[in-house]
């Protein structure tokens, strides 16, 4: 007997015509091996078509815009001009930050109108009296 | 069956993106895969549609997506042991993984996919464009370029491989 399994995917899907179901449904009701095959195809048939439909991925149709993908196919690209655009905003910080002020005690001075000093060595004023000398009497 | 044929390539990836995406992922077994073809097929839609006749639209599409997915794997059968500069960049940049890598871990777990992604590439296409996209033999037949009878076949032998894959 041959055996018309080619058939039976095509009939789960509902593919045969007229006479092709007749032929297969005769043959199945007489082997066993065929109708157990149908069972088993219907089976594995379902288990694919319960995979789930996956969502689309954010971002992944706006970025096949021809306009767009050319330059993230080359995503090094991007990198390095990250890069450079990076170094330059570096650069020009660098020139438009004012050097680090100095501070002199003329400076404290004129601006809170006291007398510092910062040479730990100076001392305290010595205030020289002069000597008070009795004259006469 | 009449279809009424987006003419804009927009409307195309507005109506057919996620479908051309599931597609590509049930064929790739994996995101960063899958959704590097969703946009390689959108390019080829954009460039087709100047061009396309009137006739099976989701056969004319599906045979740009599998066309692009075997470019693909020829792509990547060609390519050397040790990567090109250029491969080198684009693994670092984009944070993908090769894609082997990225196979064991999005598809463990899935049996039904590692088994599919096991059938030959013929018999993979026609039953996952049979069964994941819903589509007639008619139009799997357009899509895979080979007569309906061909198309049947395959789909019976995927199934048949599936089914020994999965016990």
């Amino acid at each position: 007997m041959s055996h018309p399994s080619v058939l039976i995917s095509a009939y789960l899907d509902g593919e045969l015509n007229r006479d092709e179901v007749g032929r297969l449904l005769d043959h199945l009701a007489a082997c066993g091996q065929c109708a157990a095959e149908l069972e088993a195809t219907q089976h594995v048939r379902t288990a694919v078509r319960s995979l789930p439909m996956m969502e689309l991925p954010g971002g992944v149709v706006s970025e096949a815009d021809p306009v767009v993908v050319p330059l993230l196919r080359n995503r090094g690209f991007l990198v390095g001009a990250a890069a450079a655009t990076a170094a330059v905003v570096i650069a020009v910080a660098a020139l438009l930050t004012p050097a680090p002020t100095s501070v002199t005690v003329s400076d404290l001075n004129s601006r809170f109108g006291a007398r510092v000093s910062l040479d730990p060595a100076f001392g305290p004023a010595k205030v020289v009296v002069p000597e008070i000398v009795q004259v006469g009497g | 069956m009449t279809e009424s044929v987006p003419l804009t390539w927009e409307e195309v990836a507005r109506v057919y993106g996620r479908k051309i995406y599931n597609f590509a992922y049930r064929l790739t077994g994996n995101q960063a895969d899958a959704s590097d073809l969703v946009q390689e097929v959108l390019l080829r839609v954009k460039k087709g549609l100047a061009s396309y006749q009137p006739g099976s639209f989701e056969g004319w599409l599906w045979r740009i997506t599998r066309n692009a997915f075997l470019d693909e794997v020829r792509r990547k059968n060609r390519r050397p042991t040790s990567p090109l500069p250029e491969e080198i960049d684009r693994w670092d940049v984009a944070t993908s993984p090769p894609a082997d890598v990225e196979y064991e871990r999005v598809t463990l777990g899935d049996d039904i996919q590692k088994a599919l992604l096991e059938l030959p590439l013929e018999f993979r296409e026609a039953v996952v464009l049979c069964d994941v996209m819903g589509l007639s033999y008619e139009q799997i037949a357009t899509a895979v370029a080979a007569p309906v009878g061909t198309v049947r076949s395959r789909i019976h032998r995927g199934r048949k491989l599936l089914r020994e894959l999965l016990t």
